[in-house]
């Protein structure tokens, strides 16, 4: 394939959700309405075709430009010079809008626009008849466009940008039925807790910039000789570049304690939620992890910090999921999980070198399949609140697996993909996550935390396994109830809906077969440059027995509860009432943030608002005050008589003449 | 001295005064420009006077430019007499106070007391105002009202709903 | 000359301060009086008998016009008044050595100004005399400040100017360059003809005409454009 129709496809990527966006946001309102899909439809569409085709053809190097003695650096298609400020070896800096490619790119751009594209088909069914469905499109494509760019970055600075363009999109998409005041705040949340985690980001990208000069990822990860010549320079700037951007990523990725605002991002769309909140934009922070390994690889500490906080992270939101009553907060609790599941893996490079590539392949891995299953589950949740009238409380349904079953199909072939069934996806990346666990707690120095944090991440699994069952034992099964807002016959998902979700449900189930078993994912990842190449690829058996098991206990378990003796669970609830409280409450996490933080702030806020009515504004209205007090005397004579004007006029004649006479020197 | 021009001069200055004096005193419209006019009649007289001591002609030629511009003065003073006539029926400069002081009285003449009401009859034109500049934040609904500086609902910045088409 | 500024003050306050019939026509008489007393403390014409009579006769004229139309009541005769007042002016003109301003001025002013006005003040009072003609706006402080502008400029003329200025000399802007050469005729003869005004106003000046020309232009349109009554607004 020739290099003009490389960069043709890879600027096609971003470029057709972009013209989507503009010709819906331009037209949409007025002229197209309801059309407005048609423009997102087939921008999707032709991102997905063409991430298809360079995940066909990047690898093994057909695309390459260059193997050189690094490996293969991807493939770059050359933009503009977005922000020139003088020439780099006079201090200065200049950020180029590239699209740059690789193996990690191409397999991360292949979930996002396979996925975008067939919940951008299931939000045509979902949004039918509201009333803002042009500006979901337009921000939707907005959305993906965000994505791609970021994924395609060629530097830091590019990635931030696009990191916060991201950000704006799941603000606007949160915040979607802005009437709501749950919805506004919600959007509100996400947008002020991600501002600390790019406060981070940012403080990173300065670091880096100070230490080499660039922000480039050709010459800041893939170059050994400048990463050499930068830790002898600068060691201790680069000692806190993993540990800011870790901050960036756990803010975007939803990690502990900066996870608060996923949840609560529920609030928009359930489209949204698959799309955003599950598959993509919460994954940007693995990708970014991932993507700058070689700098996390110069700090142990910080990749053992980034493990820690994915084993807190999975563990606590697992016990919240166990006891929340609304559907999309379960999943919501689950993804904030798998995400900590992704970190976990990420960070057992501090236990030797040759761990950090398959902890980045695990890692990526269940980035992959999660994105496909999660998405699914949002979308059948989704498909539930459709039939139910908008009801998403688990309580008020049940035995919907008659009403709706295609739904309740595809929503088992998600909870099993989820719950880490054996030979479907999330067995096999799951299982991965734990041998890279498994391997690193052998380590000298570190192998303790890795051997906790195995042990938590085993518990998880079946926490997990639990949660995702119970959810559906309680929704699809028991007597057939429906709430009031259901009407009589509640509907199943119309074509325009039923179709993702077959879709999406073969790939749950089979995407880990495909890619898992044959290692073919590990294989194509490791093109990626800046990643060592592993040899040796084995299974083992007896940790994949260990997590089936304990797959199959969780479910179970849930079964036990939930079907079989549906007493049981009040009864635990009843039995041990703090516990139930800790989790159902969320550990109080958001009380204890509002009496910490937001208190306080509020606290400053209303001194700073007496100080300005009692004092800036006293010393406002006392400077205002003296010319009115000058002018009480002159302004008598504004009489409005145009004979009082004329006497003024003569009298400054009088005035004058006296002057010119001398009469006053 | 002057020479022989002296008392040109002087009453050149005399008519001066005296259309000064008419122009401040009198209230009819009509007889203020008359007053002007007879200002100018003095600036005239004493032009030509010192053009005629200098024995030359810029004195004259001043004075033709002053008649042109008092006819134009003329033709566009009467033309507006009439307008502000037509919207008062009264010739009366004392009408035409709006732009005084808003909390000065219309007249401060004693003697017009007993008179009819110095407003014109035709209400009065609708003036721009300037919108209120902003207003006090509130920062929190359960804010105590009582520390805002004012509780007048115009003052209080609200976000305007989008205007019902 | 003060005692008969002074003098002339207090008359031109008890003429335009709302008053009997009596005491204003005294006032007038007195200010009047006042007036032309202090134009005697200046050096009149030196010439023949008849034109020092004429000069009195103009002056006294337009003096007391003058002072007869600020304090007159009625709008009409205040016209009349100042018709009369141009006339003395013109007269002044006369004597002066400019016939053709003396008859310019009193074509412009008594033929076309002053009927027009006349025709306004008739259009718009045809009620008789109105209470807001009756009363001065502050006639103290009017005649005060106007006196003393009067005191100040004679105090001035009678100072100054001990000796004549030298003829034919205006001032130079640039030394050595006469300034508006055409304004300045050869000899004595040659002043008061038509002909060396219209060289110094269409030679010296006739950019200035233009100009005058188009503000007339303007002011004509300006005023057809103003002064109609519209059902809808003007123009």
């Amino acid at each position: 394939m020739s290099p003009e129709a490389q960069h043709t496809i890879l600027w096609l990527i971003p470029g057709a959700p972009l013209a989507a966006a503009i010709i819906i946001a331009l037209l949409g309102p007025k002229w197209l309405g309801e059309r407005s899909r048609w423009p997102c439809w087939i921008a999707q569409a032709i991102s997905a075709v063409c991430a298809l085709v360079l995940l066909a053809n990047i690898v093994p190097n057909n695309w390459v430009q260059a193997a050189d003695d690094n490996g293969p650096v991807g493939v770059v298609a050359s933009g503009y010079t977005w922000l020139d400020l003088g020439q780099a070896d006079d201090g200065g800096m200049q950020v180029r809008i590239d699209l740059r490619a690789d193996a990690i790119s191409a397999l991360m751009l292949a979930m996002v626009t396979t996925v975008s594209f067939l919940v951008s088909v299931f939000a045509a069914g979902y949004m039918h008849g509201d009333r803002g469905f042009p500006r979901f499109f337009a921000a939707f494509s907005l959305f993906v466009f965000s994505m791609c760019m970021l994924v395609l970055s060629s530097n830091y600075l590019q990635l931030y940008i696009f990191w916060e363009g991201v950000g704006l999109c799941s603000y606007l998409l949160i915040g979607y039925w802005y009437e709501r005041p749950a919805a506004a705040a919600a959007a509100k949340k996400a947008f002020v807790v991600n501002r600390i985690g790019d406060m981070g980001f940012i403080l990173a990208i300065f670091l880096i910039w100070t230490s080499f000069n660039s922000l480039d990822f050709s010459s800041v990860l893939f170059d050994a000789d400048q990463m050499r010549f930068a830790l002898d320079q600068h060691p201790n700037r680069l000692a806190w570049v993993p540990f800011l951007l870790l901050i960036g990523a756990m803010a975007k990725s939803a990690q502990f304690p900066l996870h608060v605002w996923l949840p609560d991002a529920m609030e928009g769309p359930t489209p949204v939620s698959a799309l955003i909140h599950a598959a993509t934009m919460v994954t940007a922070g693995v990708y970014l992890i991932a993507r700058s390994m070689p700098l996390f690889m110069n700090v142990p500490d910080a990749q053992v910090l980034v493990s820690v906080v994915g084993a807190v992270t999975a563990l606590l939101t697992a016990l919240i999921a166990l006891t929340q009553n609304d559907l999309k907060r379960v999943l919501a609790y689950s993804t904030v999980s798998q995400l900590g599941f992704m970190f976990m893996a990420l960070g057992v490079g501090a236990a030797g070198a040759h761990l950090a590539t398959a902890g980045a392949t695990a890692g990526m891995f269940h980035l992959f399949t999660h994105g496909f299953f999660k998405a699914l589950l949002f979308l059948t949740a989704g498909s539930v609140m459709h039939s139910m009238g908008d009801v998403i409380d688990m309580r008020r349904f049940s035995g919907l697996r008659r009403a709706l079953p295609i739904t309740h199909w595809t929503f088992l072939c998600g909870a099993a993909a989820l719950a880490g069934v054996p030979l479907l996806s999330g067995f096999w990346s799951k299982d991965e996550i734990l041998v890279v666990l498994h391997e690193a707690s052998e380590h000298p120095q570190y192998g303790n935390y890795f051997a906790t944090i195995y042990w938590i991440a085993t518990i998880t699994a079946a926490l997990t396994a639990f949660y995702t069952f119970r959810a559906y034992f309680m929704t699809f099964w028991g007597p057939e109830r429906f709430p009031a807002e259901a009407g009589h016959h509640p509907h199943d998902a119309p074509p325009v809906m039923a179709w993702p979700l077959r879709l999406l449900a073969v790939a749950a189930l089979g995407i880990g077969l495909v890619t898992g078993v044959t290692h073919w994912f590990a294989r194509y990842l490791q093109h990626t440059p800046s990643m060592e190449p592993e040899e040796h690829m084995v299974f083992h058996v007896d940790l994949m027995v260990l997590s089936s098991a304990v797959a199959l206990a969780g479910i179970a378990a849930a079964w036990w509860m939930y079907v079989r003796r549906t007493g049981v669970a009040s009864g635990v609830a009843s039995r041990a009432p703090f516990l139930y409280d800790l989790s159902a409450k969320k550990f109080f996490l958001d009380e204890i943030y509002n009496a910490v933080i937001v208190l306080p702030l509020r606290l400053v806020a209303k001194l700073m608002y007496l100080i300005d009515v009692f004092v800036i504004d006293r010393i406002v209205d006392t400077v205002g005050a003296l010319p009115r007090l000058l002018s009480a005397g002159p302004r008598l004579l504004h009489a409005g008589f145009v004979s009082n004007y004329a006497l003024m006029m003569w009298v400054g004649l009088l005035a004058c003449l006296g002057y010119m006479l001398g009469l006053f020197s | 001295m002057t020479g022989d021009y002296g008392s040109f001069l002087a009453v050149g200055a005399a008519m001066f005064a005296l259309g000064g004096v008419g122009f401040v005193t009198r209230r009819n419209m009509i007889l203020i420009f008359l007053s002007a006019e007879l200002m100018l009649h003095g600036v005239s007289l004493t032009l030509l006077t010192f053009g005629r001591m200098h024995g030359n002609l810029e004195g004259q030629s001043f004075t033709i430019f002053i008649l042109t511009v008092a006819a134009c003065e003329a033709a566009l003073g009467l033309a507006l007499i009439l307008g502000l006539y037509q919207r008062t029926k009264s010739l009366d400069v004392e009408l035409w106070s709006h732009l005084r002081e808003s909390d000065l009285p219309p007249s401060v003449l004693e003697l017009d007391k007993d008179q009819p009401p110095l407003e014109p009859e035709s209400p009065e034109p609708p003036m721009p105002r300037l919108t209120k500049a902003g207003g006090v934040p509130i920062i929190d609904d359960d804010f105590p009202a009582e520390l805002a500086r004012t509780t007048d609902p115009r003052l209080i910045y609200t976000p305007s709903a989008p205007d019902e088409e | 000359m003060f005692a008969a500024l002074g003098a002339s003050a207090a008359g031109m306050w008890l003429a335009t301060s709302p008053r009997a019939v009596r005491l204003r026509v005294i006032g007038a008489t007195l200010a009047s009086a006042g007036l032309i007393v202090a134009v005697t403390m200046f050096d009149g014409p030196s010439g023949e008998l008849a034109q020092r009579i004429m000069f009195w006769l103009f002056a006294g004229a337009a003096l007391v016009s003058g002072v007869c139309m600020v304090t007159s009541r009625d709008p009409v005769y205040a016209a009349l008044w100042f018709a009369l007042a141009t006339l003395g002016v013109c007269g002044l003109f006369m004597l002066l050595g400019s016939p053709f301003l003396a008859a310019a001025t009193i074509i412009v002013y008594a033929g076309a100004i002053i009927v027009t006005f006349l025709f306004v003040i008739m259009l718009a009072q045809q009620t008789g005399l109105s209470f807001y003609d009756q009363r001065a706006r502050t006639p103290v402080m009017s005649v005060v400040a106007s006196w003393l502008m009067l005191a100040a400029i004679m105090w001035t003329f009678q100072r100054v100017g001990a000796a004549p200025p030298p003829a034919n000399e205006g001032p130079a802007l640039v030394a050595g360059e006469i300034p508006n050469p055409l304004s300045r005729p050869a000899d004595e003869a040659t002043f008061h003809t038509l002909r060396s005004l219209g060289r110094s106003v269409f030679g010296d000046y006739l950019y200035a005409v233009e100009i005058a020309g188009t503000l007339l232009l303007v002011a004509g349109i300006g005023a057809i454009a103003i002064a109609p009554r519209r059902t809808e607004g003007t123009i």
